[in-house]
């Protein structure tokens, strides 16, 4: 088990490096480079040739790429992701309450989704084929198709506008403590519970049923253990296996959610970071944030990789 | 390919398939359908709904709803012409890695590996960084969002065929290695193919509006129905159906599209619930 915990460690490593490849390329190689793209057509009508090529020297462009690449890289390892262009600020300083502010968001989502979807997901296979299930498929169809930014204005439309309960537009700030956040949270959370749960719900269910529908499960049913035993004891644990296999898209998923509700709320969050740094070309926000997207995502399967060993037998050999 | 017809008369089907068919119709002959051009300042802003402008005007002043009905037409053009190229790369590529392995085999898992990592959103933001959102741009994006998807289920399908007695007979026949792939082992993923083309479609249409709607995406003045929402928030306690409309537009293609998609798996015996987790 060790050995393959180790090799999927690995296997996450090189994708990690993989991405920094990708997010350099990306930004700063192929069009032009960060300071062509951060000048708007004015300004850059404006500057002389050497004014360019002093700029370029300021912001360390005029070495090659591969030297950028290695310095970036070494840099980011250690937590430093440069300064933005506008206003020279460092990009960890940038970041770091908007990421907490964000992974706030994530953490009491999945505490929220998780448990609701494992019940829904349940039921749903329990009583497949009836109401229940019909009620919780189609559920999660309508859940996963309607776009965040749809059911997040239609809620602050019913909740702040016509049923004035909650603040339309949120108004914690960066730095606030968590309490002041999660206070302001509870539109935004709603809305990617939705989504959430929708996407969760689907996985849970086929895990179930696959397994209800398991030698061991029809031994311990026909061994006479009671239907609670047969689905709380046996069925479950194996029927999170689909789900945990599909952690990366659905930590990738959150992470689209989250993005998308601090946009439709004004949630001081990474995501806002983001928007505003893409319109604004503020190249090293782009970078870091992919970067930190990525190394979640990567760590999320890599745990949950781990926990299917943990469940199944069977994985560890593989 | 077998098609259970049964599948398909099922309510659930037939709505799906049915909004998937208006919306469509409705991107093709918007232009003959909208009463004024989508982009044109006709009237006052925010005029409310009356004789003149069936839906009032928006904050600009442009007629509602033609821009409501071109709503999904550019997006759907985009969308479409960007998952047919990831679907058509990613199953060629995802056949070839099954039937040959080895280091094609290896680099494109790892590709998929970098889709996983990242988040359709962050992928597409990175690139519009450096590249703007030109149409080529978004096309191509949608295209490279999709493909890696396509390869690892393409694959995982051909992988189960590469062993068959009639892939075996093809090849002691002496056919060649591009016979083989195009005329013994892809028609035999044509189901999964088609199951990927819809799933992705309804993908990448909501990751396109999410797009839009975050200024990232089309932009102004195209009618969209994401631009839409992001311009008519402003507006939302006075004029909530400036918002409401085009979320109901855009929620119902995606729901058409995931109804449709799903009647497709049924009807063709498969099970679609597995390939649709993190939309965006």
């Amino acid at each position: 088990m060790a050995r393959a915990i180790l090799r999927r460690l690995g296997l996450s490593l090189l994708v990690i490096w993989l991405v920094t490849v990708l997010v350099f390329l990306s930004t700063e190689v192929l069009p032009g480079d960060a300071l062509q793209v951060s000048l708007t057509a004015d300004e850059a009508a404006e500057m002389s040739e050497e004014d360019f090529a002093r700029r370029r020297e300021e912001l360390g462009l005029d070495r090659p790429a591969a030297v950028r690449y290695a310095d970036w890289l070494v840099a980011a390892a250690r937590g430093d992701f440069g300064t933005t262009i506008i206003g020279k600020a460092n990009v960890t300083d940038v970041i770091a309450y908007p990421l907490r502010n964000s992974m706030l968001l994530g953490l009491v989502t999945a505490l929220v989704a998780i448990p609701a979807a494992l019940a829904i997901g349940i039921a749903a296979a329990y009583w497949r084929g009836r109401a229940p299930d019909f009620a919780a498929s189609s559920g999660a169809i309508l859940g996963y198709s309607i776009p965040e930014f749809a059911s997040g204005n239609f809620l602050i439309l019913c909740f702040a506008i016509w049923l004035p309960v909650f603040p339309a537009v949120i108004t914690a700030f960066t730095k606030d403590p968590p309490a002041a956040l999660l206070g302001a949270a509870f539109l935004p959370v709603l809305t990617i519970v939705i989504g959430s749960i929708a996407h969760l719900v689907r996985l849970v269910r086929a895990g179930f049923i696959e397994s209800l529908n398991s030698d061991y499960v029809e031994r311990a049913r026909l061994a006479g253990a009671s239907r609670l035993r047969v689905v709380l004891r046996h069925a479950l644990p194996a029927s999170v296996i689909p789900a945990l296999n599909s952690a990366a898209l659905y930590v990738a998923g959150l992470l689209s959610g989250i993005i998308v509700v601090e946009k439709v709320f004004g949630y001081p969050g990474l995501g806002l970071v983001l928007i505003n740094a893409v319109e604004k070309r503020e190249v090293a926000v782009v970078q870091a944030i992919s970067l930190i997207a990525a190394v979640i995502v990567v760590t999320m399967n890599l745990l949950a990789d781990a926990a299917v060993m943990a469940l199944d037998p069977r994985a560890r050999s593989r | 390919m077998r098609i259970d017809a049964f599948a398909l008369r099922k309510p659930a089907a037939v709505m799906g398939l049915l909004l998937v068919v208006v919306h469509v119709a409705l991107a093709l002959f918007s232009p003959w359908l909208a009463p004024f051009d989508p982009t044109e300042l006709v009237g006052g802003r925010v005029e409310a709904p009356g004789a003149e402008f069936l839906l009032g005007t928006d904050v600009l002043g442009r007629d509602y709803l033609s821009r409501l009905l071109h709503g999904g037409r550019m997006a759907l053009f985009v969308t479409f012409t960007g998952v047919v190229a990831a679907v058509v790369v990613g199953s060629l590529l995802g056949v070839a890695a099954a039937y040959f392995g080895g280091a094609l085999d290896d680099v494109l898992m790892r590709i998929c590996d970098i889709k996983l990592a990242l988040p359709g959103i962050l992928f597409v933001s990175l690139f519009i960084t450096g590249f703007g959102e030109s149409f080529v741009v978004l096309v191509t994006l949608i295209g490279l969002v999709y493909f890696p998807g396509v390869v690892r289920i393409v694959r995982a399908q051909a992988l189960t065929q590469v062993n068959l007695g009639y892939v075996k007979a093809a090849q002691l026949r002496g056919e060649s290695a591009a016979s083989v792939i195009a005329r013994e082992i892809l028609p035999n993923t044509l189901d999964v193919v088609y199951v990927e083309f819809a799933i992705r479609m309804s993908h990448a249409v909501l990751l396109l509006s999410t797009m839009s709607y975050l200024g990232l995406g089309l932009s102004p003045p195209t009618p969209d129905w994401g631009l839409m929402v992001s311009e008519g928030v402003g507006q939302l306690a006075f004029a909530p159906w400036l918002v409401l409309f085009p979320a109901v537009f855009i929620s119902t293609l995606v729901i058409g599209l995931n109804f449709g998609a799903e009647a497709l798996a049924n009807a063709l015996g498969m099970d679609a619930s597995r390939g649709h987790v993190g939309g965006t």
